[in-house]
């Protein structure tokens, strides 16, 4: 019995220490919190816990102290005021409240002190909840669905937040009526706040908490605020029907512009004639600019040559031809550059060197070159006159022109002119340009030009030309004989070539020499005509004798050919007698043959045949 | 701009995005309504700061140890009378608040510093206190001189001498018993902790009374 009674009270005083295993074991009062709302008061709760029996709550106490001084030596005081808080609750107001002073409190009852707890003021900041909630419609979606709204409310109005003494933030809270989870928005320090995408078919609370800043801890929610949007009609989802001005717009555009594209891509070539014209190419009449191209040049020049002003240069190739032009009306024409100005223009030696004065023995075919004389143009545009001079014999003897020219440098050249002096020209050009010479005595066979001729230097100026006849096989130059000239040479000073000249087979066609060795020849004709007939040693090459000398010496009675009668026409061309710079050669002036007068000074050419006359 | 985020707590606002004189300008003068902007902004991340560390450093080493009931210690800065409510607070006159700001913001200079070596040298020094403390260091100067600036304007001309608190606490902060050492740095920090909030209060007030005029 006794044992069934001790299990008995056992159990009953293990299921009574269950019941109150929840709380706290003991059943002592302790303090639930301690919060101070504005950081000027304060207060604290406790519970008072679960007595035993019958024992009356008991006298619970609470006392605090805190630290005001440095010492820490100082007596507990009891709560100043247990009421205002509430049951259970001890309220410190702002005169008992400092802050950052350590404060302990205790808790004790029927004198046993049953809770301790130490804090600061300002570590148990809760603000009160914010007050005055009320929302604001922002704006409604264009689809009719959500809407956002603007919440705001006022701060708690014990937090001197206007002082700046409290800085509180504030978080807002909101769900749908029907819903249990809260969604929370960001702290925010301002006292509104907006919040967006509501549905506008549902209803929504709102809620907001505050707590001091840089505090954990949370204040308590203010009232739930109601939000009712405001609900549209049940087809106002629905848009009204407008007509589709603006895609008939867009399609509109879009069709132009593409039958604009195909337009221009099919007349893309017009269009491009018309935006960018071309530029007209330069076009020669008759031309094809093809041939230009292709660089056939040829038939390009003949083309162009129809036209007067294109002068082709044909004569680029003809190296080997070179001409001399003594023109007096066109000084510098055709001189400038060419063969004809170097030769004329350098130095006296050089030209005489080409005309080579040489008194050796093979200066008489050296003395000359054989392409300088040899020429190549028409006879009929030479001379005018020159038709009627005899016909062009090839005379194989050579005459030293030069020597000629020497002779007549030593000697002064004579100036004594016969009436009937020409002025002939020879022509030592290699330039095919059929220039008329100045022949005027061609008809003055026997008027003389005396005058000028009397002068070396008009003789320069006075451009002369010597018909070629005929081109000897060496290469030399046959020059026909003009008419009478004037102009000689003293005879060379070879009295052995004046032997070898009056050799009697001497004459050849066109022969030139000088007169005076002519008149030598005929003079010495006597005494070795024989043998000069014998000997055809004279060079029949290129002698050139003029026809007065042969005619002066007509009277000589010789084996050789007569000389030709006064009438003999005289070869209208001229020795050389220097060559003056620039453009000038100076031709000894070959009076005609006078029966009076003397020729010996002279040398004049004249053509084989008419040596024949001239000479026994 | 400071303030690295330590998982997630709140950051310092950009003070860098507040007008600033350039460098060596004489007379450049800031608005006074510019400068409590920026002090406030750094009181308040000091503050922020100074909570978080003594959180983590309670959380880490003070539990279970009863520090708290024992951390009613005096901090070093009680010794200078400063107002402990709001009535006193409105009371005091704003050269006075400002220049017991200055003290208690130069008391902190040399416990600032020797947190910071102290910390590294304890036994698993964790990363977050650390940097905590390098920062608080860093923005606490950065403090003391904008608030020299704000006396330099409110209050010109007086240049009081340089008072404050001396920290003795050093040679307990190298005890060699851990469980001492430790206990004052939760000391530190605690002290650390409220002298920040009360600064931070005190200009919180000076701006709404001298820059809004009482109507913040």
């Amino acid at each position: 019995m006794d044992l069934w009674q001790l299990l008995l009270t056992l159990a009953v005083a293990g299921s009574g220490n269950a019941v109150s295993g929840s709380e706290d074991p003991s059943g002592k009062p302790q303090f639930t919190k301690c919060r101070s709302p504005e950081l000027e008061t304060f207060s604290c709760h406790w519970t008072e816990g679960v007595h035993h029996g019958v024992k009356n709550p008991g006298s619970i106490q609470l006392f605090y102290i805190r630290r005001s001084t440095q010492e820490w030596t100082q007596e507990w005081k009891e709560c100043p005021d247990y009421v205002s808080a509430g049951e259970n609750s001890c309220y410190f107001n702002s005169s008992y409240t400092s802050i950052w002073i350590p404060y302990c409190i205790k808790l004790t009852s029927n004198g046993d002190t049953v809770d301790q707890k130490c804090f600061s003021v300002e570590e148990i900041v809760q603000p009160d909840p914010p007050i005055g909630l009320n929302w604001t419609l922002l704006n409604i979606s264009l689809t009719g669905i959500h809407a956002d709204i603007q919440v705001r409310w006022e701060p708690p109005p014990n937090a001197d937040v206007q002082k700046g003494w409290i800085v509180l933030e504030y978080e807002l809270q909101y769900k749908e009526v029907n819903e249990s989870q809260w969604k929370m928005m960001d702290p925010v320090l301002s006292t509104s706040v907006p919040v967006y995408s509501l549905r506008l078919d549902k209803e929504y609370e709102v809620r907001v908490r505050s707590r001091q800043r840089n505090s954990e801890k949370y204040g308590e929610f203010s009232e739930v605020l109601y939000v009712a949007l405001p609900q549209m009609s049940p087809f106002a989802c629905e848009e009204d029907f407008q007509f589709p001005w603006f895609l008939i717009i867009i399609f509109g555009i879009f069709g132009l512009t593409m039958i604009l594209f195909l337009f221009i891509f099919s007349k893309q070539q017009r269009i491009k004639m018309l935006i960018l014209p071309p530029v007209p190419v330069p076009k020669i009449k008759g031309i094809d600019s093809d041939l230009l191209k292709e660089g056939k040049l040829e038939e390009v020049n003949t083309i162009l040559a129809i036209h007067d002003n294109y002068k082709p240069e044909f004569y680029n190739d003809d190296s080997w031809v070179e001409f001399i032009e003594l023109d007096i009306d066109d000084p510098d024409e055709k001189t400038e550059g060419s063969d004809t100005d170097r030769l004329l223009s350098n130095d006296h030696e050089k030209s005489l060197n080409i005309l080579g004065a040489k008194d050796d023995d093979s200066g008489r075919t050296s003395c000359y070159e054989p392409d300088i004389l040899e020429t190549d143009f028409n006879a009929s545009d030479v001379c005018d006159g020159t038709s009627e001079v005899a016909q062009p014999q090839r005379l194989k003897g050579e005459i030293d022109l030069l020597c000629l020219d020497q002779k007549n440098q030593s000697n002064s050249p004579s100036t004594d002119t016969a009436p009937n002096t020409q002025q002939p020209g020879v022509i030592l050009a290699k330039e095919n340009k059929p220039r008329p010479l100045l022949i005027s005595g061609t008809e003055s066979t026997h008027q003389a030009a005396h005058p000028q001729l009397s002068n070396p230097s008009s003789l320069a100026n006075i451009d002369f030309y010597a018909q070629v006849s005929d081109i000897t096989p060496a290469g030399s130059v046959v020059l026909s004989p003009g008419q009478k000239n004037k102009a000689g040479i003293a005879p060379c000073d070879m009295p052995p070539e004046v032997v070898s000249l009056c050799q009697a087979n001497f004459i050849m066609d066109n022969a030139y020499f000088c007169e005076a060795d002519a008149k030598k020849c005929i003079t010495v004709a006597p005494h070795v005509e024989a043998e000069s007939r014998g000997e055809p040693s004279f060079n029949q090459e290129d002698i050139y004798i003029t026809t007065e000398s042969l005619t002066t010496v007509a009277g000589q009675p010789g084996t050789a050919e007569r000389a030709p009668s006064s009438e003999i026409p005289v070869p209208d061309y001229t020795s050389i007698h220097i060559v003056q710079s620039p453009r000038g050669l100076v031709l000894n002036a070959t009076a005609l043959p006078l029966p009076d007068k003397e020729f010996l000074s002279s040398c004049g050419y004249v053509s084989t045949d008419q040596l024949n006359k001239i000479l026994p | 701009c400071g303030g690295q985020g330590w998982g997630g707590e709140r950051r310092l606002p950009c003070v860098a995005s507040l007008p600033i004189c350039p460098t060596g300008a004489v007379n450049c003068q800031v608005s006074l309504r510019d400068l409590f902007d920026r002090a406030v902004i750094l009181s308040h991340y000091i503050h922020n700061l100074s909570s978080e560390m003594f959180n983590e450093f309670d959380k880490r080493y003070a539990q279970g140890r009863g520090f708290i009931t024992k951390a009613i210690n005096s901090c070093h800065t009680s010794s200078l009378s400063t107002p402990e409510d709001k009535e006193q607070a409105q009371q005091i006159h704003h050269e006075d608040l400002l220049n017991l700001i200055l003290r208690v913001l130069r008391s902190w200079n040399d416990p600032l510093y020797h947190l910071v070596t102290e910390v590294r040298g304890m036994q698993e020094a964790p990363d977050s206190i650390l940097s905590r403390a390098i920062e608080i260091e860093e923005q606490n100067r950065r403090l003391l001189e904008g608030m020299e600036k704000i006396v330099g304007q409110v209050h010109p001309g007086v240049r009081e001498n340089e008072v404050y608190s001396v920290w003795s606490g050093l040679p307990s902060l190298q005890m060699a018993d851990e469980d001492t050492r430790l206990f004052a740095f939760y000391n530190l920090l605690h002290c650390l902790r409220r002298d920040s909030h009360k600064i931070d209060n005190y200009l919180k007030l000076l701006k709404c009374r001298i820059v809004y005029d009482s109507n913040c």
